[in-house]
Order: structure tokens, then C-alpha cells, then sequence
């Protein structure tokens, strides 16, 4: 059968209807077959670009000395570089951010897997409360950050009202309020890492846990043993985009202290954005950014590729 | 009604060969089946066949057309899907019309869409369930449900993927025997995939046998089950499978289990004196002794029943001749049980004659014993 | 009542107890603060500062907020930044869902080459500092004259919204069993049909859930109107966040006031998505 056939024929296309339908049939070629998925992600490439652009941009300006006074800019080298990271204020972000992501994540990451936990029972005060769960995620962090703000207040806030602390004691004073922003990103996020480790927890299988019931395990031995490594994943994505989005943080931090007093919360976002808006150096600002960026960049591969190493762990473990 | 042909099909997902060479020459109004077990690629062929699958090399032909870039939609084929691919959000009715209102395949007015579908579920016996939707139907009536969007408009070619594979035994056997009823199904040309041999041999004009992405066999179900091309064939065909002695010639006769068997060698075989071959026994071919002598051409062979196994009317027994193993199977109202000695009788002219070969490694057939008086 | 802290574990009564404590400990710690909101936005401006819990409550607040034109007290006209953000966040999750959805199924369907640059380039958008962004396109914006508009803002929503829509949706289409689309080919119906009849009404759910949760972060987005709006087109986070700088007088109960009208679309879409929220907000990594 295959030696019937030669070559020409193959290739032969005859127009015309198939099976009395009368219909033209117009063959593709292959490679309009297989541009297909590429077309259809055109646009998003375009938007992709666009945005790439500015990018792009920013990290050439880090390379210049553009500012608002100097409106026709010049190649300067490293020399931003150089300057911002001899500056003892640059380091104070740094520190400052490092100390907030870490302290921040880690709390978050503590409290909502303890939360999901008794989330998990079949309890009703739990199944009322879980409803509710989401709602400081759900409002936006800036409005987060005026209600605490409104709360911080030393005269007539309500905190040192309820816990008696008198009027005097200031949560945003030098020494408190980089503890004080953190415990507001504690309220706001806390229930994300908590949702999706409840959500983690529900989708695993229940056999282990039997099983490892009727041999009688402890409690802390089955979570340590059989829940924590299953877990493990759905923490890491947690704690992923936790730790990513701290280390970038702006909105609340902004409206409850604007990085002061002194720098005592002055993230690297906020630096950037007090060199490049409000002192109008673009190049400064950039630089900054540029840094943050390098740094969130090598921290996403370096998490990611935990979480790809879980997750082959973790499927290991279920079956 | 159409021919289908094609040649050289290939197609690998990744590193693994799908499906490698696949070459068939299938006639107008042809029913024709594609055996083998699950990964041979039987699916494949079918999608490729269907335009699903864009395979990496060879064609396909319908009607003397070539399919090359021809889109799946406007080749004129119908498929009935192993998961049934029936859409959640339609009722069985919208399923069925769905093929109707597309307009590729003819046009239908309302009332001839409802004639036609009222025909087919009808036959299918699903015509009360028109306003259900797929979710609220059994495994079995989805199945019915899929095969009823391929009936319900005409076709070229009529691609069925394991139809029955999801329904139980009794409602597999009864739909077995109404398909070949169908009209549309007796008169266009259909490829059908199965992983059961029986579908195979019940349905089909012809049958193809795959594995792991390649042609083993093609032929009539006579040939292919009287003239298996190797042990993998013959192993695929029948239950229980097919008994493979080793045997090593001796005197013009294959020597097996201590010269507890006997069987003369093939003609033409080239098997020469202390070559070493495999016997191919199928179990339903053996036959418990009756009476002093053997039915003329065959081989009576006495030996120990070791196993004893009901299966439904029947009873399977591995009976150990001289150190061998064999299996077969008798009628159930047949009086023996483990220990106890028996005569089989094993006609010589249903044997088979394969290369030698390792436990588990497929070797080619060399023929069939050389009987005498008869040929074949 | 017999509780369980782990799958098939029954725990003594004490233990649950002890539990259903910790669980209230956070939720008090959880809701005070919008509680303690609510109280505040409903006191007058004579009791804002003087009182606790008892007062009289108005309503008066909500209306001084709404009816506010920038003129009045705070300079913010509220009105107008709660329009602003409707067509802002409207605008931009249009343009994701349009420019997203292709892109998704494209990723869904088909592995081809350059396909996961392409998504995990988009998803960068999220974790990517945004003033890295803004600085150039502040400087670009006021160069071209975008400026404080709403066009300027919905483009660069785009980062919020795009990473958001597309690895949800892509995550939805892979789940979709290629044979339903392909069964519609085989019915005779073109690519474009099979997708908009087959696969579009199954994936609702998923479009309807990363609409609502790329809504939610626009909405809540401040850092780009912020920098890139001006009085203008300033939205409700930029005009709530005014109310507390408002020129040394200190008008903590429109505050309040204003921080509930600008939280609750959110909060009320989220509750209407809470089913998808989990596999939203891990951009379809968690699914449940």
C-alpha cells in the first residue's frame, strides 16, 4: 500500500467538497499550523513589551545622572552605584527592608499555618470565622494603613485606650515603629498565608492519616511526620509571595510613617521614592530600584527552585 | 462512504514514539479494527486519522483525497471519543444536534434535525433520556450518548475510540452484537479501537494489531487468529492466553516436557535437528481425552491437574505434563479436581510454531506442524 | 462537640477548647480594627476625639464624604475619585481579559516554544518593584501628556491586572479536557467557534474570578495613581489617604467614613468569588 503512493500524490491537494458537502477545502500548511499559538499571544506580547520598556528604561537611568535640574543627562558609569552604596542611608534601607521581609514572613508564615490548622477542625466557631478570615486581605493595604494609623494615635487612638497604656506610649516612635508597621503587615497578610495553606491542607489525601491513626501515632508525630512535608508546598508559595511582596513593600508602610521617623522605616521602595518624586533625581531613584530588583530577581529563583524540589518531595510522599 | 489510506504515519510526544509507520489501506464501507493494548496508539492513529493530531510525518487519504492541512472540521469524519467529550453544558438533545447545526455536514431544517436524532436514539435506546444532561447519565448511556453523535449524520469515515470499553461486561456483549446492526455502521467505512480481542474479532472486517506505536499484524480475524505473525499476536487473541511450550527438534518431531508432546515440524521451516522452537497451544483447542484413542490428529498427552478454576460455565485447568505447564479449558459439568490424572487431547493441526525465544521476549511464527494428510 | 485537628483524629474536649480560644484570640485581633473603623465613621466631629464606645451614632459622615466636591473641608473630592476608579479598574481588567484570554489558552493548549518565557515574564510584573516602572513613566507620562488620565493609569494597571488574569485562566485551560474542543472540530466547527462555544462557556467561572480579583487589586492599588495621577484622576486610595494629611485639622470621622466607602466593592466581590479566591490569589498554584 505505502509503494502505491508516490510522492506527487501525497503532496496533492484537490480542492473541492468532501462527502457531498460542496464545501472548498483551503489545507493549511504547517506552518501556519504551528504559528497559531503565536498569534494568538501577540497582543499579550505587545502589553509584555510596552511594559518591558519603562524597565528597560529604569535601569538606564541608573547609569545616568538624570534629574529634574539636569533635564539633558549624561553617561556616568557606575558611578551611581557607587554613590548610593556609600551612603549610610542606603544601608539603613537595606537593613531596614531585610529586618521587615524576614521578621514580616516569618510571623505571617507561623500564625496563619497555626490558623489554618484550627481553621481545620470541624468546629463551629472555626466554620463562622473563616467567612471572615479574608477581609483585612481583601482591603486595601493603604486604607489598612490609615485605619492602624488612626488606631497608633497616642491621644485619642484606641490602642493605648483598651490596653492601658496611658497617652504617652508612641507605636511610632524611633524605637517602635518598624515593629508597629511590621504588626500591621501581620494583620493585612496573615490570612493569605492562612487561606492557602487551609486550602493545602483540605486537598490532602486522608489514607496516610488513617493509617498512620491506627498505628496509633502521636498528634506531633503524624504533623510532623506525614503533614508538614505534604504541606510544604502550599507553604512555600505562601511564604514566596509574601517574602517577595515585603521586600518591595510601599502602601501601608507610606501612610503610616513615610519611612520616618528619621529612617527608622525607610524601606527601599520608600527611598526610591524620595529620591526620584520628591527630590526629582531620577537616576538616584533608579539605582535603588535597580538593587531591589536584582535583589528580588535572585531571591524568586532562588525560592522558586525550592518550591520545585518540594513539590517533587512532596508528590514523592503521597504516593 | 469513503476510502481511508494512509501511509507512513509518525508521530512522537517528547521523546516517546506515539506511533511509528502506521500504513493502512482500508476500503469503502469497511469496518475496520485497530487492537492493542493501552500505549500502543491506537488513540493516536485515530486523531491523526481525524486531523486532531498534526503527525510528524506521512498522510492521510479520504476518499483519494489528501488530508494534508486539511482542517479536522472540513474532513468529513466523526468521532466518538474514549472519554465521551460530550459538552457538560448541553442536554443530550443539543449533544446530539450539535454535528447537525454545524452546517459542514449537510443542512438540516428543525424538523429533519429532530427526525434524525429521533432515529438514532431510538436505535440506541436512549431517546428518553433527550433532556437530560451528560452529568445526570450513567457511564453507559454517556457512552451511547457519544456514539449517537457520530450515527446521527453522515460521515466519510466513522472514527470510534473503545466505544465500549466503559460499560459493564453484560451491556458490552449485548452492544457488541447491536452494533454491527447499525446501517450507518454496516455501510460507512469505520476504524475502530479496542483493547478486547473479542470486540476485535466480533466487529471487524479486518483487524490490525499495534504495538507500542508499530504494525505487528493486519488481516482478516481468520488470519489473524489461525496465522498469528508472532507470540505477541497470539498472546493478544484468546483468554486464557495462548500456551507456549519450549520445544527442541529431534527426529523430524518438536520435542517438548520431557517428549511428553510430540509435534511434527513445520514444512519449509528450516528447523534442523537440535534447533529449539516454541509450541503455540490456544487452551480452548485442547480437549480432555475421551474414550481409548485420539480424534485423528491429535496428540494425546497425559498429565496431573495442578490448578482448578471455575470461570462461570467453564473450568480452567493447568495440568503439568512432564515438568511443563499447560492450561485448558473444559466444560464445566467435567468431573476432575487438582491431583487428579488426565488426558488431554491436542489437535496437531491448531498448534502453532513459533521461534525460539526467552520467557517474555516475542518471537516470530514459523508455522504450523506439518500434519499428515493434510496441509496446514 | 467532638472536634477533629487533623483528618479522622478526634481531640479531647479541653484541647478543642483551648482551640476555639486561639481561633477567637485572632479574630478579635482580626476585626477590631474594622470594627473599631465603623464606630469612628459613625461619630460626630465633636465626638471623634472625646469618646470611646458610647456615642451618638450619625450617618452624617457618609454623606459629608460623598457630597464633599474638594472645595469644602479636605480638598478631595470623593465622588469623583470613586468614579475615577471604577473606569480605571474597569478599563484595565477589559484590557486584560481581551489581551489575556487569547494569551492563556494559547499557554493552556499548546506547548510552544517561548510559551513560559512569555508567562513567567508577565508573572515578573508582580513581584517587579513598581517604582522601577514608575520612574521612567512618570517622566515619560509628563513628556507626552499622560499624566494624570485615566488611559495613563489603565496602561500601567496593566501590571497588576495581566499577570493576575493570565496565570489564572491559563491554569483553568489546562484543566479543560482537550477532547471537548476537539469533538467540536470534528461537529464542523472552525477553531474559533470550537473555543467560543466549547471552551469559553466552561472556563466562567475562572474568567469570572480573575475579572473580580484583578478588579480587587487595581482597586486597592495605590503606589501607581499616587505618582501617576495628579487631582485630576486621583483615585479612592490616593483621595482616603488625603483625608489624614488634610491641612492640620484633623477630620478622623470622614476618614473613616471614606476608608469603608472605598473598602467595600472589594470586600463585597470577594465574598462573591470566595470559591476561587485561593486559586486567584496563588495565580492558580493552589488549587482548590
Amino acid at each position: 500500500m505505502t509503494t502505491t503512493m508516490d510522492e506527487t500524490g501525497t503532496r496533492e491537494h484537490r480542492h473541492g467538497g468532501t462527502g457531498g458537502t460542496g464545501r472548498e477545502v483551503k489545507p493549511v500548511p504547517a506552518w501556519r499550523r504551528r504559528l497559531r499559538p503565536y498569534l494568538l499571544s501577540v497582543p499579550a506580547l505587545l502589553i509584555t513589551v510596552g511594559i518591558l520598556y519603562p524597565f528597560v528604561l529604569g535601569a538606564y537611568y541608573s547609569v545616568l545622572n538624570y534629574a529634574a535640574v539636569r533635564p539633558t543627562p549624561e553617561f556616568v558609569g557606575l558611578d551611581n552605584f557607587k554613590t548610593v552604596m556609600s551612603d549610610p542611608i542606603f544601608w539603613t534601607s537595606v537593613r531596614v527592608t531585610a529586618v521587615y521581609a524576614l521578621v514580616a514572613t516569618a510571623v505571617e508564615t507561623v500564625l496563619g499555618v497555626g490558623i489554618a490548622l484550627l481553621l481545620n477542625r470541624s468546629s463551629i466557631v472555626g466554620k463562622i470565622f473563616e467567612k471572615v478570615l479574608i477581609l483585612p486581605l481583601m482591603i486595601a493595604p493603604v486604607i489598612a494603613g490609615v485605619i492602624w494609623r488612626l488606631m497608633f494615635n497616642p491621644q485619642f487612638g484606641i490602642l493605648n485606650h483598651v490596653l492601658g497604656l496611658g497617652s504617652t506610649f508612641n507605636w511610632l516612635s524611633t524605637k517602635t515603629a518598624l515593629w508597629s508597621v511590621i504588626l500591621v503587615d501581620v494583620w493585612i497578610f496573615t490570612p493569605f498565608v492562612a487561606i492557602l495553606v487551609l486550602a493545602g491542607i483540605r486537598s490532602l489525601p486522608k489514607e496516610p492519616f488513617e493509617a498512620s491513626d491506627v498505628d496509633g501515632a502521636g498528634w506531633f508525630y503524624m504533623f510532623r511526620r506525614l503533614m508538614l512535608p505534604m504541606m510544604w508546598p502550599y507553604i512555600l508559595v505562601a511564604v514566596i509571595f509574601r517574602f517577595m511582596d515585603s521586600l518591595k513593600i510601599f502602601d501601608h508602610v507610606f501612610v503610616l510613617t513615610a519611612g520616618g521617623p528619621g529612617s527608622t522605616t525607610r524601606t527601599l521602595q520608600i527611598g526610591a521614592y524620595e529620591d526620584s518624586i520628591i527630590n526629582l533625581n531620577y537616576s538616584v531613584g533608579s539605582t535603588y530600584m535597580f538593587l531591589l530588583w536584582a535583589l528580588v530577581f535572585l531571591t524568586a529563583r532562588y525560592l522558586v527552585s525550592v518550591l520545585g524540589k518540594a513539590q517533587k518531595r512532596a508528590a514523592g510522599s503521597e504516593t | 462512504m469513503a476510502t481511508l489510506t494512509t501511509t507512513s504515519l509518525s508521530k512522537s510526544f517528547g521523546k516517546t514514539r506515539a506511533i511509528d509507520d502506521i500504513s493502512l489501506d482500508i476500503g469503502d464501507g469497511e469496518f475496520f479494527v485497530i487492537l492493542g493494548p493501552s500505549g500502543a496508539g491506537k488513540t493516536t492513529t485515530l486523531k491523526s486519522v481525524a486531523g486532531l493530531v498534526d503527525v510528524d510525518r506521512g498522510s492521510v487519504r479520504i476518499a483519494g483525497r489528501s488530508m494534508d492541512g486539511v482542517e479536522p472540521y472540513q474532513r468529513n469524519v466523526a468521532m466518538a471519543f474514549e472519554s465521551y467529550a460530550l459538552y457538560p453544558q448541553r442536554t443530550v438533545s443539543q449533544n446530539l444536534a450539535s454535528p447537525l447545526r454545524s452546517g459542514r455536514s449537510g443542512r438540516y431544517s428543525e424538523a429533519e434535525q429532530k427526525q434524525r436524532i429521533e432515529l438514532v436514539t431510538t436505535t440506541l435506546g436512549i431517546d428518553h433520556l433527550l433532556r437530560r444532561f451528560p452529568r445526570e447519565l450513567s457511564n453507559g448511556q454517556r457512552q451511547r450518548v457519544a456514539l449517537g453523535r457520530v450515527l446521527v449524520r453522515p460521515a466519510d469515515v466513522y472514527l470510534l475510540d473503545e466505544p465500549l470499553s466503559h460499560l459493564d461486561a453484560k451491556l458490552r456483549a449485548a452492544m457488541r452484537s447491536e452494533l454491527k446492526q447499525l446501517g450507518a455502521m454496516s455501510s460507512t467505512t469505520s476504524l475502530y479501537v479496542t483493547h478486547d480481542y473479542q470486540e476485535a474479532l466480533a466487529l471487524g472486517d479486518r483487524i490490525a494489531v499495534l504495538r507500542e506505536g508499530r504494525l505487528v499484524q493486519v488481516g482478516t480475524p481468520l488470519e489473524v487468529w489461525h496465522e498469528p505473525v508472532d507470540t505477541f499476536v497470539a498472546k493478544a487473541l484468546g483468554q486464557p492466553e495462548i500456551n507456549l511450550v519450549d520445544a527442541e527438534v529431534d527426529g523430524g518431531v518438536l520435542r517438548a516436557a520431557g517428549g511428553a508432546l510430540e509435534v511434527p515440524v513445520p514444512r519449509d521451516s528450516g528447523l534442523a535437528a537440535g534447533d529449539r522452537a516454541r509450541i503455540g497451544i490456544r487452551p480452548r483447542d485442547v480437549e480432555l481425552g475421551r474414550g481409548a484413542e485420539p480424534a485423528t490428529d491429535h496428540l494425546r498427552v497425559r498429565g496431573e491437574v495442578r490448578l482448578h478454576e471455575r470461570l462461570g460455565r467453564e473450568i480452567e485447568l493447568t495440568v503439568d505434563i512432564g515438568g511443563v505447564q499447560l492450561v485448558a479449558v473444559a466444560p464445566g459439568a467435567e468431573q476432575v479436581t487438582e491431583g487428579d490424572a488426565v488426558d488431554l487431547d491436542v489437535p496437531l493441526g491448531k498448534t502453532h510454531v513459533f521461534a525460539a525465544g526467552a520467557p517474555g521476549e516475542d518471537t516470530a511464527r514459523i508455522g504450523a506442524p506439518t500434519v499428515p494428510g493434510r496441509n496446514r | 462537640m467532638a472536634t477533629e485537628l487533623m483528618p479522622g483524629r478526634k481531640r479531647l474536649t479541653t484541647g478543642s477548647v483551648v482551640a476555639d480560644l486561639a481561633v477567637i484570640g485572632w479574630f478579635v485581633f482580626s476585626l477590631f480594627p474594622i470594627v473599631w473603623m465603623v464606630l469612628l465613621s459613625l461619630k460626630t466631629s465633636a465626638e471623634q476625639t472625646s469618646t470611646y464606645f458610647t456615642f451618638s451614632p450619625t450617618l452624617e459622615n457618609f454623606g459629608t464624604v460623598l457630597s464633599d466636591r474638594g472645595t469644602a473641608l479636605t480638598s478631595v473630592d470623593f465622588t469623583s475619585a470613586l468614579l475615577t476608579s471604577v473606569v480605571n479598574c474597569g478599563g484595565a481588567v477589559l484590557v486584560s481579559l481581551v489581551i489575556g484570554i487569547p494569551a492563556a489558552y494559547a499557554a493552556g493548549r499548546w506547548r510552544y516554544r517561548g510559551s513560559n518565557d512569555l508567562m513567567f515574564t508577565i508573572l515578573s510584573f508582580r513581584f517587579a518593584p513598581e517604582l522601577m516602572v514608575i520612574v521612567p513613566l512618570f517622566v515619560i507620562y509628563n513628556q507626552v501628556g499622560l499624566f494624570d488620565t485615566k488611559v495613563g493609569l489603565i496602561w500601567v494597571l496593566q501590571l497588576v491586572t495581566m499577570p493576575l488574569v493570565v496565570w489564572i485562566l491559563r491554569s483553568y485551560f489546562e484543566d479543560l479536557p482537550a477532547d471537548l474542543e476537539q469533538a467540536a472540530l470534528l461537529d464542523g466547527y472552525t477553531r474559533r467557534r470550537a473555543f467560543v462555544m466549547v471552551a469559553l462557556p466552561l472556563v466562567r467561572p475562572g474568567i469570572a474570578a480573575a475579572a473580580l480579583l484583578a478588579f480587587i487589586f487595581a482597586w486597592n492599588n495605590y503606589v501607581f495613581p499616587l505618582i501617576l495621577t495628579g487631582s485630576d484622576n486621583s483615585t479612592v486610595t490616593v483621595a482616603i489617604s488625603k483625608y489624614l494629611g488634610g491641612g492640620g485639622q484633623a477630620y478622623y470621622n470622614l476618614t473613616a467614613a471614606a476608608a469603608i466607602i472605598g473598602a467595600l466593592p472589594p470586600l463585597a466581590l470577594a465574598l462573591t468569588i470566595q470559591r476561587y479566591l485561593v486559586r486567584g490569589l496563588s495565580f492558580g498554584a493552589v488549587k482548590s
